[in-house]
């Protein structure tokens, strides 16, 4: 348990002691990005804080290790490893610890302060990494089973696979954005009743959220050689919360047989502080059982393989009125994310540091515990309510979604993910386009 | 068209004639660090020793950017836009013309010569750009008609979708791997019974592993999120196009594939060819593609434009008893398959899905790919000696799935 700060922390901080996330900023006026931690409601600056010395009692991390402090991602830095992200995770906590080992190097040194600590309105925040690949699965076992209801009868539900093999597509990395990005409404095809024989075109009618967990990685593999399933956790750098932001409508026509497409590339968020995995050891959990015997490659060795993480969905509509929409949480997964990394390089697929890995949406099964509006409003039958004088079926533009989420239960030793959120915006439609 | 004349020797059989100018990254023992090249008959031009040397000294638009053909990948020399790609190239074709404006350059130069024009035997062959993503779509008609037939029947061969929007998925672009690299067989769930009621998945290497004969265009302009692209603009975003081997496994496919689509089944290796045919290479060439009878909507209406490349295609496959066939019966023209039931792009629909055997000429029977397998694609556009544009290899030789300890 980390102990207090000399720095006020907030009580229910996200960002206790315990946690120590990390994350890329820029100060203005300056626009050069560097790496950063979160503490309480401030942010130091690594790269400043190296410059000034800070790291000076940190054993065995060379000039070359320091570097990667500069760098405008974080994957150099995760690149080094499990074992340097836990000894520099250590050492800043023992930098703002009150009784720190080392008080002149922070605590008591106004200048390296003055350089380095920020309060969080000081700062802008960039995406933490750079993204080559970002695969999204489908591990929500009670998001997958609600969904088949809709479209199915509930006996089949879940395809044959499902149970099988964590099922997954590549998503488009270009288009995963930070927290705070505003998002366009998509245009595009879709099919406006059920049984319509002619497409229609047009703005997106039926825009819904995803709410996930991302995992991002320290390690990749070569092209031919798979990771073991009981490997795979040390290939993880950290996680964000992730909403995969879809367009039902265009999904529906586009996805057969290649699956979703535009209904997906239009924007994806991510929050901006990554958790260590490291930060989430005390909150490992076990998740929804797989009474399937699963092939050997899929069996994992530890059983509580997922994470107790609370999530919630909060909406915000353009007349400023405030709902939280669901409520559930981060261990709903019938798939760990080593199972997912496992799956994905079976067949010999290369993964690299900074690849993305979504979990899928995660739900609870009842009203008010459901990662998207589709779930929620029983696939466009039913609107839900949002307040007294509002619903919803799917979003409007003008609408704000957050998504929030925190481990543990002790309020001064949270370990949290801040906020991952966007704005909805009119689609973007060009002087030449004909709609 | 007549063809140009080079003072070099360069065969009139060469895919890669005057015409043509493709641009590629190469390393060669003088120069290991990967950087760009052009080929020319059976030569490299090194374009970084050439720039270092001023060989673009009578080329005033290129001087402020010269340092793009220092980079390990051409995107930076495709982000100058394709009027500068236009130039550069039409440049570096009158260098090699015979009687041509600038015979002092490189012609005359005997230094400049030794220095920068490299046999492509002395060359090796890197990924031509760096791909942040990959995108695969589905258009080629004929083929997506035959694999519906062989899973659908004919009535319900093509989705209701197919002929109003361009059907696609992304690819791994980390899979994505230079003509030459050998592409392991892959292991993964595969049905025991395809056609039982109860699916029971085995684990076991690829049975059904196949090759996707397709074309890949590099994109060099960007656009912003949230902003569409005139299909008019199109044509400006693009680069050059290369020939591109989709290796599939069948059976992993058919298992994981619903309802997200092919992951396992691809992700495994995709080979492109290392030569990148410049658009304005392949103008000569365009053409109409196959008929679409639907009437599509405004943003996908290029209003008539010869958008398609007449391109011969072929398919070859090599033993590993290095017997070599010509699967001549899978040629094609145009993206994927041709509409003959001999032009099939791909083992599934040249087999009916594995039923029927093809015999190779050394006697050897496949349905789809052994072990040792080597497959090679290449192309050409047009048929007049000395005035050939191809694209080079496309190869990958089949390795043995990992065997896993489990």
């Amino acid at each position: 348990m980390a102990s207090g700060s000399w720095l006020s922390i907030p009580k229910g901080s996200h960002f206790s002691l315990a946690n120590i996330p990390f994350g890329i900023i820029s100060t203005p006026p300056s626009v050069a990005k560097h790496a950063a931690v979160a503490i309480g409601d401030h942010v130091l600056d690594l790269h400043e804080f190296a410059s000034h010395q800070g790291f000076a009692e940190l054993q065995d991390f060379p000039p070359d290790h320091l570097a990667t402090f500069s760098q405008p991602t974080l994957n150099d830095f995760a690149a080094l490893g499990q074992d340097a992200h836990a000894r520099v995770r250590r050492y800043l906590q023992e930098i703002f610890a009150q009784e720190s080992a080392f008080p002149g190097l922070l605590k008591d040194n106004n200048e390296v302060q003055r350089a380095s600590l920020f309060r969080n309105d000081e700062v802008e925040l960039h995406l933490p990494m750079k993204i080559g690949g970002y695969t999204d699965f489908f591990a929500g076992k009670n998001h997958a089973y609600n969904c088949g209801c809709i479209f199915r009868d509930p006996a089949k539900a879940l395809q044959p696979n499902y149970l099988q093999l964590p099922v997954a597509y590549n998503s488009r990395a270009s288009s995963v954005v930070p927290s705070g990005t505003h998002i366009h409404r998509p245009l595009g095809q879709f099919l406006s009743t059920p049984g319509a024989v002619e497409s229609s075109f047009g703005p997106c009618r039926r825009l819904d959220i995803e709410l996930e967990l991302g995992a991002l990685l320290c390690k990749g593999n070569k092209l031919g050689e798979p990771i073991n399933v009981n490997e795979a956790e040390s290939n993880i750098f950290g996680f964000v919360l992730l909403n995969d932001w879809s367009a039902r409508d265009i999904q529906a026509w586009e996805a057969v047989p290649l699956g979703p497409f535009n209904a997906k590339t239009f924007a994806t968020s991510i929050s901006p502080w990554i958790v260590l995995k490291g930060a989430l050891e005390p909150f490992h959990a076990v998740g929804i059982l797989n009474e399937t015997k699963l092939h050997p490659y899929l069996r994992e060795v530890r059983k509580n393989n997922v994470y107790d993480i609370k999530l919630e969905v909060e909406l915000k509509t353009s007349d400023g009125e405030t709902a939280i929409l669901s409520r559930t949480n981060g261990s709903n997964l019938v798939y760990s994310f080593a199972q997912m990394i496992a799956h994905h390089t079976i067949g010999g697929c290369p993964l690299e540091v900074g690849d993305l890995i979504g979990s899928g949406t995660i739900s609870g099964l009842e009203p008010g515990t459901l990662g998207s509006f589709l779930e929620a409003s029983e696939g466009g039958k039913r609107s839900f309510d949002v307040s007294s004088t509002s619903q919803r079926t799917f979003l409007e533009d003008g609408d704000c979604v957050t998504i929030r989420g925190w481990c543990g239960e002790d309020d001064s030793n949270t370990v949290g993910f801040g906020e991952c959120s966007g704005t909805i915006l009119p689609a973007l439609k060009p002087s030449w386009l004909e709609t | 068209m007549a063809p140009l004349k080079s003072w070099l020797q360069v065969d009139p059989k060469s895919h890669f004639s005057l015409h043509n100018i493709p641009f590629g990254i190469i390393s060669t023992l003088d120069t290991p660090e990967p950087h760009p090249a052009v080929a020319i008959g059976e030569y490299a031009l090194d374009l970084h020793v050439f720039s270092q040397q001023n060989g673009f000294s009578a080329l005033s638009i290129i001087q402020p950017h010269q340092k793009v053909f220092s980079e390990p990948t051409l995107n930076a020399f495709a982000a100058l836009g394709r009027p500068i790609h236009r130039v550069v190239r039409e440049y570096l074709q009158s260098l090699f013309l015979d009687n041509g404006p600038f015979p002092d350059v490189l012609e005359k130069n005997e230094q400049l010569r030794k220095a920068t024009l490299l046999p492509l035997k002395n060359c090796k062959m890197h990924l031509p750009m760096f791909i942040s993503d990959y995108t695969d779509f589905y258009a080629g008609l004929n083929h997506a008609y035959n694999v519906g037939v062989l899973f659908r029947g004919p009535q319900n061969a093509l989705q209701p979708n197919y002929k109003h929007l361009p059907v696609g998925y992304h690819g791994r672009a980390s899979s994505v791997v230079v003509s030459g690299t050998s592409i392991r067989r892959p292991n993964g769930q595969i049905l025991s019974n395809p056609a039982a009621e109860k699916k029971e998945p085995v684990f076991s290497e690829c049975k059904k592993l196949d090759i996707e004969l397709e074309l890949g265009c590099f994109v060099c302009k960007p656009s912003k999120m949230g902003e569409p692209i005139r299909i008019e603009d199109a044509p400006k975003h693009l680069f050059g196009v290369v020939l591109l081997n989709d290796w599939s496994a069948r059976d992993i496919q058919a298992w994981e594939y619903v309802p997200l689509g092919p992951f396992n089944a691809k992700n495994f290796g995709t080979t492109i060819s290392a030569w990148v045919v410049l658009i304005d290479a392949l103008e000569p060439f365009a053409t109409v593609g196959i008929a679409n009878d639907t009437e599509l909507l405004p943003y996908l209406d290029e209003k008539d434009r010869k958008s398609n490349y007449a391109i011969d295609l072929s398919v070859s496959l090599t033993t590993s008893s290095s017997k070599t066939t010509n699967i001549g019966d899978l040629l094609g023209s145009g993206t994927i398959s041709g509409e003959s039931k001999t032009e099939k792009g791909c083992l599934l629909e040249q087999t009916d899905n594995g039923k029927i055997e093809i015999t190779l000429e050394g006697g050897e029977k496949r349905t789809f790919l052994e072990d040792g397998d080597t497959v090679t694609l290449t192309g050409v556009c047009g048929s007049e000696n000395g005035a050939l544009v191809g694209f080079g290899d496309c190869v990958g030789r089949i390795e043995p799935a990992v065997q896993l300890n489990l």
